[in-house]
C-alpha cells in the first residue's frame, strides 16, 4: 500500500475523532487521523499556560464517557483515572451555602436545612430523574432513523424504536416527553421552593446552551447529570487524572496502540471527491491522502460547509447546516493560583474546594445572566462553575498552589461590537468580581490567568460558533435532527464522507458516543 | 455539619456499646448491639426486657379539623373510625396500590394524631393534604422515642409511672409522666413480645433512659441494640422497608414493587370504608382478582439441613443474627419467589424465614426448598410454609 | 332519575359546542353559566352609553365542521383587513392579505423576503392544516393504545405528515420546537417582517419570540385566526354564542345563566351530579366541563377525591395570564388605519416586553396589537403577568392604561387626545369576572409539555379524568387553547363514544 493510502482518514484529533479511529483500527482497518494542531484532544486538553500550572483548558470534568468505550479501548491501561468530584456547593448572598454531598443522608440534612419540603423532594426528585435518564439512555446509544425514508434499515430502527418505547411504561414515555419539551425552571418549579436549589439544578441545564432556564427545552439536559448513576460501577463523573486533556492522552495511547498513525499539525483544506464519493483529503501543506472513507470530527460547519464543495451536496442539506445554530454562550477563566481562595460561607480549606462551587444563588439570576446574552452582552452576573483540580489531582499546580477553573456562562460568540482585547479583560474582571464577592481574598491568590471566550474557543479548539457542543442541544437539533433531518445516522450526503463528532447524535460532552457510532456505520458500510 | 446525626441517648448508648458497631438508620447512627455477642440483648427481648433507641423512625404530627380526614384519605384503614388513644398499624400506597411504607398512627385527640414512618414522608403528607384544613409538621429531631420490650416491660413502667399501665391494651396509648417528664406510652412494639413505645421530649431524653434503666435493674433491663431486635421482628413475623419489600417510590421496575396484600397486610384495607383512599381502585382491583404473590413465612426442616451439612462432613451452621440477603426459594426445581430475610430463632430453636411466594405456592404447609450454602456449595434445603408470627406469647395481648 | 344525560359547567364557545353535539345526538343537556351572559371569551359587552366591543378576542371562528355539524347560522366574517404593523421609526409594514399586495409593501423592506412570502405563505397554511387534523385526532395514551380504534386515527395523522414529504414534514415537526426568532430567520432577512410575524406568535401566551416553542403557537394562532390579520365578526364575536346558544334549545337543551356551579359531587372516584352555590343538588350520570382543568379538577371535584401524583400534575398545570385588554372610547378623532394594528417594531422589542413578565412586571414598552370598531378602539396589552411582583391591581390598571395609551401615541401620534374612556380588563379580571385561572385565555400556556397528548395532563388528553362520568371539554385540552371550538367537539365525541 503506498504510504499515503489508508482505509479510512479521520479530521480532528479530538476524543471523538480519536474515538472513532480507535475503533476503526481494531476492525483491522489502517487509518490516520488529521489534527490541526501541535497537540491531541481538540475541546478535552491539558495545557500547561504558566510553567508548573496546567489548566483543563476548555472541558474540565468527565461526565459521560460510555462505559464501553472505556472497555473496548482499555483506557485504565493506557492511563485514563477519573478521580471523584464528591459535592457541589453553592455559596448564598446571605453568607450561608447550599452544599451537596456524596452521601445522600449527609445531602439531606443539608437541603433540609433549607427546607424541609426540599429535602425530601430531592430524594424523590434523583429518583426520578435517574430512572427517567435509565429509560432515555438506549434512546441515546441508538442510531437516530429517518421517520420520513422507506429505506428497511430506517424502517427497522424506527421499528426498534417503537418496540422500545413500548417496553417502557407509561409513566415513563410521559416523563420523558415533558422532560424533553419542558423549561428547566418550569419542572424545579414543580419541585422545589428553595431558590439556590433550583438555581443550582437550573445551571445544569443551560450549560452549553444559549438558552435561558426558563426557555422549553433546558429540562432535557438535566437528565445528563443522571446518566451516570446507571453506569454502576463505570460511572465516570469526575475528574480525569491531568485533566481532560488525561482523557485524550488515554484514548490516543490506546489508539496509537492499536496501530492509528496521528499526525499533528496536519490542517485539512478540503475532502477530495472523486466521482461523486470521497477519496481522500487534501492537506493545507498540498500534501494529498488518499482512503475509501473519510470522517470528520470537526464541527458540522466545517464539515459541511468549508471541507466539501457545497456543489458536492444537495442544497437543502447545505441549507441545513447553514441554519443549524451554534452560538457559543459560555467562556472559561482558568486561574493559577498561590493559594486556596477563601470562601467566607465555609472559611478556611474544606470539603467546598475538592468539589464544585456554583454560583448560582436563584433561577431569576441565571435568567438574568441570559437576558444580557440575548441582547448580545456578557452577563454582568455570570453563572460561574468552578473547580480547584490541584485539590483533586495535586499534579496540577506546584506544591501549595492551585488551578482553578471557571466556567462562565453567559459570554455570547455574538457580542455586540464584536469581541476584542479590552471586552475580553472586561469579562475578565466580571467573572473575578463576582467571585470575589464570595472568596473576598481571590484577587491576591491570583498569579496567572488566561480568559477564554467563545471566539477564542473557535479560534483555538476550532470549533466554529466556539459552542462547546459543535452547535445548540436545542430539541430540533437532537436526534434525528442532529446535524440535519435525514442525516443523523453519521452518513452524509456524499458517499464515503461520515460524521462523527459533537454536532451529531447523541451531542456533547466528553462522551465519546458519536465517535463511536460513527466507526460502526462505517465498519458496517465497508464490510 | 459533616456527620451523621447522634440520638438524645447517644451520651449513654455510646458509652454502653461494647463493639461500637454503629448503623445508620434515616440520617442517624444508633449501636448494632451493645454486647459482643447477641444472645443477651435478644434474651432480655423474649425473657426480660430490653430498651432500645428508635428515635430515628420518622415521626409527624398531624392537626387540625381535617387531619383526620387527610391519614383517611392517605391510607386503606378507616381512620374515622378510629378512637382518641388508639394506634393503628398501617402501610400506605401510591395510587397503582403499591407500597409506599408502612408505620403507626396514634390518635392523640380527636383533631390531633402522630403518624411514624421509615422513610421521609412530609411530602407524600403534604401531596395529600391539598385542599384541607390541616397542619403537618415533622417532630423526629424533637421527639426521642425508646422502646421497652419483652415480658417484664410493664412491670418496669409501673415502677417509674404514676399510675400502672395495667388498663393499657394493645395498640392503645396513654400519656404519663416517667421521671417528671411527660411522655406518651403506646403499646407497641417491632418484636411481638409484650412491648412499649415511649415518647418524650428530646431534651429530657436522658432522665426518661436513666429513670427506666434504674427501675429495671431488678427486673433485667438490657440496652439492646438493632440487631437484636432485627432477629425478633421476624420470629414476629414483620418485616422491614427496602428489605423485605422496596418502597414503590424506590423501585427502579415494576416487578419490585409490593402492595399490602402481598404483604400480608390484607386485614389493614378497609375497601369498604367511605370516601376516596389512595389506591383504592387497585387494591379494590386485586382483591377481586387476587395476588399473585404473597410475604409469608418458611420453617426449614432441620432433618433435611442436617443432611446437606452431614454431606460434606459439617453439623449445620446457622448465623447467629438476622441476615438480610435474597435466597431463592424452589418447588420441584422451579424458582417460585425467594426469601428476603432469614434468622435463626433461639426461642424456637428453627431455622426461619420472611419469603415471597408466587401464587399457589404460599398455602400454609406447601412443601418448598430455600437454598443455603453448604461449603460454598449452593444447595436446597427443604422448608415448609407457616403462618405468621412464628412466635406469639400468650402475653403480648393480654 | 336523574333529568339530565349531562351537565355541562360553563357556556363558553367549547361548553356550548360539545353540548350541542350532545343535544344534536339526543342527549338531554343542561348548561350552567356562572355570569348573567354566555358566551365565556366569545362575548361582546357593552361598558356604558356607545361603548361596547368584542371584550377578550377581536375575532373568532370555529371551525367549519363544526359550523356545518351544528348547523349554525352565522354572519360572514368579514373581509381580511390588513396587517399593519407600526414600526420605531414612523414607518409601517402592511401586510395585505392580498399576496401581491403583501409582496409590494414588503419589497421596501427586503426584495429576499419579498420573494419568499408566498411560499412562506403557503407552508404556514399546510402547517395549519397539519394541526387541524391533529386537533382532529383524539390523541392516544402512550404506549398501550389499542391499535385499531385509538391506533388507526394517529396512523391516518401519521400518514398525512409523511404525505407532506420529507421536506415539509421535518420543517414542521422542527419549527414547532423552534422560536419564533428562529423559525422567521430561516425564511426572512427583515428584522421587521420577522418581528410581525414573530408578534402572533406570541400573542396570548407568556412566552417571547426567543422562546422555544414559539414556532408551534405560531402555528396554532396562524390556524385559529386563518392568517396574521383578524377578520373581525359582524355585530361582535358575541353573534356566535348567541347563535350557539340558539341551537342548542332548538335541540331542546337548556342554558341557565348567573348559576354558578360550586362543586361536582363524587362519589368514591364517580361523578353523580353538581351541586350549585345555592346548595341545590342536581344529579346527571354524565359532567362536562369547560371551565380549565385546574378549577375543575382543584376547586370544583376537589383535591381530596383525586390521586395524590395526580393532584400533583394539576396543580403544576402552567396557567400563565399575561393579557390585558384596554378598550378605548374616543371622540372618533383616533386617526388610526383600519385593519390589524400591532406594536412589535422588532424581534428584540417583542423579548424585551416578555422579560419583564418573566419577572412578575408589566412590560415598559408593551407588545399592543390594536383593532378599531368605529370610535372604539380595543388593544390587546401583553404583557401583564398575573403573577406580578407587587400585586397591586389598582395601580397595575393605571400603569396598562397609561402604557397602552402613550405606546399608541407615540406610533400614532394624535390618538392620546381623542380618548374619551376607557375600559381595562387585567388578568386579575380574567379570573375573577370571566373564571380563568391565573387569567390564562388558554386554560393552560401553550407550551410544548403542554399540548397534544400532553394537555391537559399527560395521559389525559382524552377528556376523561379519575373521576368516572367526569369530562373536560374546555381550551385546556387537546385541540384547545384560543376560539375554535375543537375541544368542545372533541370531548362530545369522546363521550358519544362511550
Amino acid at each position: 500500500m503506498a504510504a499515503n493510502q489508508y482505509d479510512a482518514i479521520v479530521i480532528g484529533a479530538g476524543h471523538n475523532g480519536l474515538v472513532a479511529a480507535s475503533y476503526l483500527a481494531r476492525a483491522g482497518k489502517k487509518v490516520v487521523i488529521l489534527e490541526r494542531r501541535e497537540v491531541v484532544g481538540g475541546a478535552a486538553m491539558t495545557e500547561e499556560i504558566f510553567p508548573g500550572y496546567r489548566f483543563t483548558e476548555f472541558s474540565y470534568v468527565v461526565s459521560l464517557l460510555r462505559p464501553e468505550i472505556i472497555r473496548d479501548l482499555e483506557l485504565p491501561k493506557h492511563g485514563l483515572k477519573i478521580l471523584p468530584l464528591p459535592s457541589t456547593v453553592t455559596p448564598l448572598d446571605n453568607g450561608d451555602y447550599l452544599g451537596s454531598w456524596d452521601d445522600h443522608d449527609l445531602t439531606r440534612q443539608e437541603v433540609y436545612r433549607h427546607s424541609p419540603k426540599d429535602a425530601e423532594a430531592y430524594d424523590e426528585y434523583s429518583r426520578v430523574m435517574a430512572r427517567a435518564a435509565k429509560a432515555i439512555k438506549p434512546i441515546i446509544g441508538m442510531v437516530p432513523p429517518d421517520p420520513s425514508s422507506l429505506s428497511p434499515r430506517d424502517l427497522l430502527g424506527l421499528l426498534k424504536l417503537g418496540q422500545y418505547a413500548r417496553s417502557l411504561s407509561e409513566k415513563e414515555l410521559y416523563r420523558i416527553a415533558k422532560l424533553v419539551t419542558q423549561s428547566s425552571a418550569d419542572l424545579l418549579d414543580e419541585w422545589f421552593e428553595f431558590d439556590a436549589l433550583k438555581g443550582t439544578k437550573s445551571a445544569s441545564g443551560i450549560i452549553g446552551t444559549f438558552l435561558g432556564p426558563r426557555s422549553p427545552g433546558t429540562a432535557y439536559v438535566l437528565l445528563h447529570h443522571y446518566m451516570g448513576e446507571i453506569d454502576g460501577a463505570f460511572r465516570a463523573w469526575g475528574f480525569a487524572k491531568n485533566g481532560t486533556g488525561g482523557v485524550s492522552a488515554a484514548i490516543a495511547n490506546s489508539a496509537r496502540a492499536l496501530g492509528v498513525e496521528i499526525r499533528t499539525n496536519a490542517p485539512v483544506d478540503k475532502v477530495i471527491v472523486k466521482g461523486g464519493v470521497a477519496a481522500g483529503v487534501a492537506l493545507q501543506n498540498g500534501d494529498e491522502l488518499r482512503a475509501k472513507v473519510v470522517l470528520s470530527a470537526a464541527d458540522p460547519k466545517r464539515t459541511f460547509l468549508q471541507f466539501v464543495d457545497s456543489k458536492h451536496l444537495p442544497d437543502d442539506f447545505v441549507q441545513s447546516i447553514k441554519s443549524f445554530r451554534v452560538r457559543g454562550s459560555s467562556g472559561k477563566l482558568n486561574i493559577a493560583l498561590n493559594a486556596l481562595p477563601d470562601f467566607t460561607c465555609l472559611p478556611g480549606e474544606g470539603p467546598l474546594h475538592r468539589g464544585a462551587i456554583s454560583i448560582s444563588p436563584s433561577v431569576d439570576y441565571i435568567e438574568r445572566a441570559y437576558d444580557e446574552a440575548k441582547y448580545g452582552q456578557f452577563s454582568k452576573n455570570p453563572y460561574i462553575d468552578m473547580i480547584i483540580p490541584s485539590m483533586i489531582d495535586r499534579d496540577m499546580a506546584p506544591p501549595g498552589h492551585h488551578v482553578m477553573s471557571c466556567f462562565v456562562q453567559y459570554a455570547p460568540y455574538d457580542i455586540e461590537g464584536g469581541w476584542d482585547d479590552a471586552k475580553r479583560d472586561a469579562f475578565g474582571e466580571t467573572v473575578i468580581s463576582t467571585i470575589e464577592k464570595y472568596a473576598p481574598n481571590i484577587r491576591q491568590c491570583i498569579v496567572g490567568k488566561q480568559v477564554i471566550t467563545p471566539k477564542d474557543i473557535e479560534r483555538i479548539a476550532g470549533i466554529t460558533g466556539g459552542n462547546i457542543f459543535h452547535g445548540e442541544l436545542l430539541l430540533h437539533q437532537l436526534f434525528f435532527f442532529r446535524p440535519a433531518p435525514q442525516w443523523a445516522d453519521f452518513r452524509t450526503p456524499l458517499p464515503g464522507y461520515y460524521f462523527g463528532a459533537a454536532g451529531a447524535h447523541p451531542g456533547g460532552g466528553v462522551m465519546g458516543a458519536p465517535g463511536k457510532l460513527a466507526a460502526d456505520a462505517i465498519l458496517k458500510d465497508v464490510d | 455539619m459533616f456527620e451523621l446525626k447522634r440520638t438524645p441517648f447517644h451520651e449513654r448508648t455510646s458509652k454502653l456499646s461494647l463493639p461500637q458497631n454503629w448503623r445508620r438508620w434515616a440520617g442517624y447512627i444508633v449501636a448494632g448491639s451493645y454486647d459482643l455477642v447477641l444472645d443477651r440483648e435478644y434474651w432480655a427481648i423474649r425473657d426480660a426486657a430490653a430498651l432500645i433507641d428508635i428515635t430515628p423512625l420518622m415521626k409527624y404530627i398531624i392537626e387540625g379539623p381535617d387531619a383526620a380526614k387527610l391519614l383517611h384519605r392517605m391510607t386503606p384503614r378507616d381512620v374515622l373510625k378510629m378512637a382518641v388513644g388508639q394506634v393503628f398499624y398501617t402501610g400506605w400506597c401510591d395510587d397503582d396500590g403499591k407500597m409506599l411504607d408502612d408505620g403507626t398512627i396514634s390518635r392523640l385527640s380527636d383533631t390531633k394524631f402522630r403518624l411514624t414512618s421509615a422513610e421521609p414522608s412530609l411530602r407524600w403528607l403534604a401531596m395529600n393534604a391539598v385542599g384541607m384544613d390541616v397542619t403537618i409538621s415533622e417532630v423526629t429531631d424533637q421527639v426521642a422515642a425508646l422502646s421497652l420490650q419483652g415480658p417484664k416491660s410493664r412491670m418496669i413502667l409501673n415502677q417509674v409511672c404514676a399510675k400502672p399501665l395495667d388498663k393499657l391494651k394493645f395498640f392503645r396509648m396513654t400519656e404519663a409522666k416517667i421521671a417528671g417528664v411527660s411522655v406518651t406510652i403506646s403499646r407497641t412494639g417491632y418484636t411481638g413480645d409484650l412491648g412499649y413505645e415511649i415518647w418524650m421530649p428530646a431534651d429530657k431524653a436522658l432522665t426518661v433512659w436513666d429513670a427506666l434503666f434504674e427501675a429495671g435493674r431488678d427486673y433485667g433491663i438490657v440496652p439492646c441494640g438493632i440487631l437484636a431486635m432485627d432477629m425478633a421482628r421476624v420470629e414476629a413475623g414483620l418485616f422491614m422497608i427496602d428489605v423485605d419489600y422496596t418502597a414503590t417510590n424506590h423501585a427502579w421496575i415494576a416487578g419490585q414493587k409490593s402492595t399490602p396484600f402481598e404483604m400480608g397486610l390484607g386485614w389493614t384495607v378497609a375497601l369498604d370504608k367511605p370516601g376516596y383512599f389512595v389506591g383504592r381502585r387497585a387494591l379494590e382491583r386485586e382483591h377481586k382478582e387476587g395476588s399473585a404473590w404473597r410475604l409469608v413465612g418458611l420453617e426449614v426442616e432441620w432433618e433435611g439441613l442436617e443432611k446437606l451439612y452431614a454431606s460434606v462432613g459439617l453439623p449445620p451452621q446457622i448465623p447467629g443474627m438476622a441476615i438480610r440477603a435474597s435466597l431463592p426459594v424452589m418447588h420441584n426445581g422451579k424458582q417460585i419467589g425467594y426469601a428476603s430475610t432469614s434468622t435463626w430463632s433461639p426461642v424456637l430453636k428453627k431455622y426461619i424465614a420472611l419469603a415471597h411466594l408466587q401464587r399457589p405456592h404460599h398455602e400454609p404447609g406447601t412443601r418448598v426448598a430455600m437454598e443455603v450454602t453448604v461449603e460454598h456449595h449452593r444447595l436446597h434445603a427443604p422448608a415448609t410454609v407457616v403462618k405468621t408470627p412464628f412466635y406469639e406469647p400468650e402475653w403480648k395481648r393480654k | 332519575m336523574a333529568a339530565y344525560d349531562a351537565i355541562i359547567i360553563g357556556a363558553g364557545h367549547n361548553g356550548l359546542v360539545a353540548a350541542n353535539y350532545l343535544a344534536k345526538a339526543g342527549r338531554k343537556v343542561l348548561v350552567f353559566e356562572r355570569r348573567g351572559i354566555a358566551g365565556g371569551q366569545l362575548v361582546t359587552e357593552s361598558f356604558g352609553d356607545g361603548f361596547s366591543a368584542d371584550s377578550l378576542h377581536a375575532s373568532a371562528h370555529l371551525r367549519p365542521d363544526i359550523v356545518r355539524d351544528l348547523g349554525l347560522n352565522l354572519p360572514a366574517a368579514s373581509a381580511r383587513s390588513p396587517y399593519v404593523c407600526l414600526l420605531s421609526d414612523g414607518k409601517r409594514l402592511t401586510i395585505d392579505a392580498d399576496l401581491a399586495r403583501a409582496r409590494a409593501t414588503i419589497r421596501e423592506f427586503s426584495a429576499h423576503d419579498a420573494e419568499r412570502w408566498p411560499e412562506f405563505v403557503a407552508f404556514m397554511e399546510r402547517a395549519a392544516a397539519f394541526l387541524d387534523a391533529a386537533y382532529r385526532t383524539p390523541m392516544p395514551r402512550l404506549p398501550h393504545f389499542a391499535p385499531v380504534r385509538e391506533g388507526l386515527p394517529l396512523a391516518g395523522l401519521l400518514w398525512k405528515l409523511r404525505r407532506l414529504g420529507g421536506r415539509d414534514m421535518f420543517r414542521i415537526v422542527r419549527a414547532m420546537s423552534m422560536s419564533a426568532e428562529e423559525f422567521t430567520d430561516n425564511w426572512f432577512e427583515s428584522d421587521a417582517l420577522r418581528a410581525a410575524i414573530s408578534a402572533l406568535a406570541i400573542h396570548g401566551v407568556t412566552l417571547g419570540p426567543m422562546s422555544a416553542g414559539t414556532g408551534f403557537t405560531l402555528m396554532h394562532n396562524w390556524l385559529n385566526r386563518g392568517g396574521l390579520a383578524h377578520r373581525p365578526v359582524a355585530n361582535g364575536v358575541g353573534t356566535i354564542a348567541v347563535a350557539l346558544v340558539d341551537a342548542l334549545k332548538a335541540r331542546g337543551g337548556d342554558v341557565r345563566t348567573s348559576v354558578e356551579v360550586q362543586s361536582i359531587i363524587v362519589d368514591r372516584e364517580r361523578a353523580t351530579g353538581v351541586r350549585l352555590a345555592s346548595g341545590e343538588e342536581i344529579p346527571a350520570p354524565l359532567i362536562l366541563s369547560a371551565a380549565d382543568p385546574r378549577h375543575t379538577l382543584l376547586k370544583l371535584v376537589g383535591a381530596a377525591e383525586l390521586p395524590p401524583e395526580f393532584v400533583w400534575q394539576a396543580q403544576s398545570i402552567k396557567l400563565r395570564g399575561c393579557v390585558a385588554k384596554v378598550h378605548v372610547q374616543t371622540n372618533g378623532q383616533h386617526g388610526l388605519p383600519e385593519g390589524t394594528l400591532a406594536v412589535a417594531p422588532s424581534i428584540r422589542y417583542l423579548e424585551r416586553a416578555y422579560d419583564a413578565a418573566k419577572y412578575g412586571e408589566i412590560s415598559k414598552e408593551p407588545y399592543l396589537e390594536v383593532t378599531t370598531n368605529g370610535n372604539v378602539v380595543s388593544i390587546h396589552f401583553q404583557f401583564a403577568p398575573h403573577a406580578l411582583r407587587n400585586p397591586d391591581w389598582n395601580a397595575a390598571n393605571g400603569i396598562v392604561e397609561q402604557r397602552a395609551v402613550d405606546t399608541l401615541d407615540a406610533h400614532c401620534p394624535g390618538f392620546k387626545a381623542s380618548v374619551k374612556r376607557m375600559q381595562v380588563i387585567t388578568p386579575r379580571d380574567l379570573e375573577s369576572t370571566y373564571g380563568l385561572s391565573e387569567g390564562d385565555l388558554n386554560h393552560g400556556q401553550l407550551i410544548l409539555d403542554q399540548i397534544f397528548f400532553m394537555r391537559p395532563l399527560p395521559g389525559w388528553s382524552k377528556h376523561a379524568t379519575p373521576v368516572d362520568g367526569l369530562f373536560l371539554c374546555g381550551s385546556g385540552v387537546h385541540g384547545g387553547g384560543g376560539i375554535s371550538g375543537a375541544s368542545g367537539r372533541n370531548a362530545a365525541k369522546a363521550v358519544l363514544k362511550l
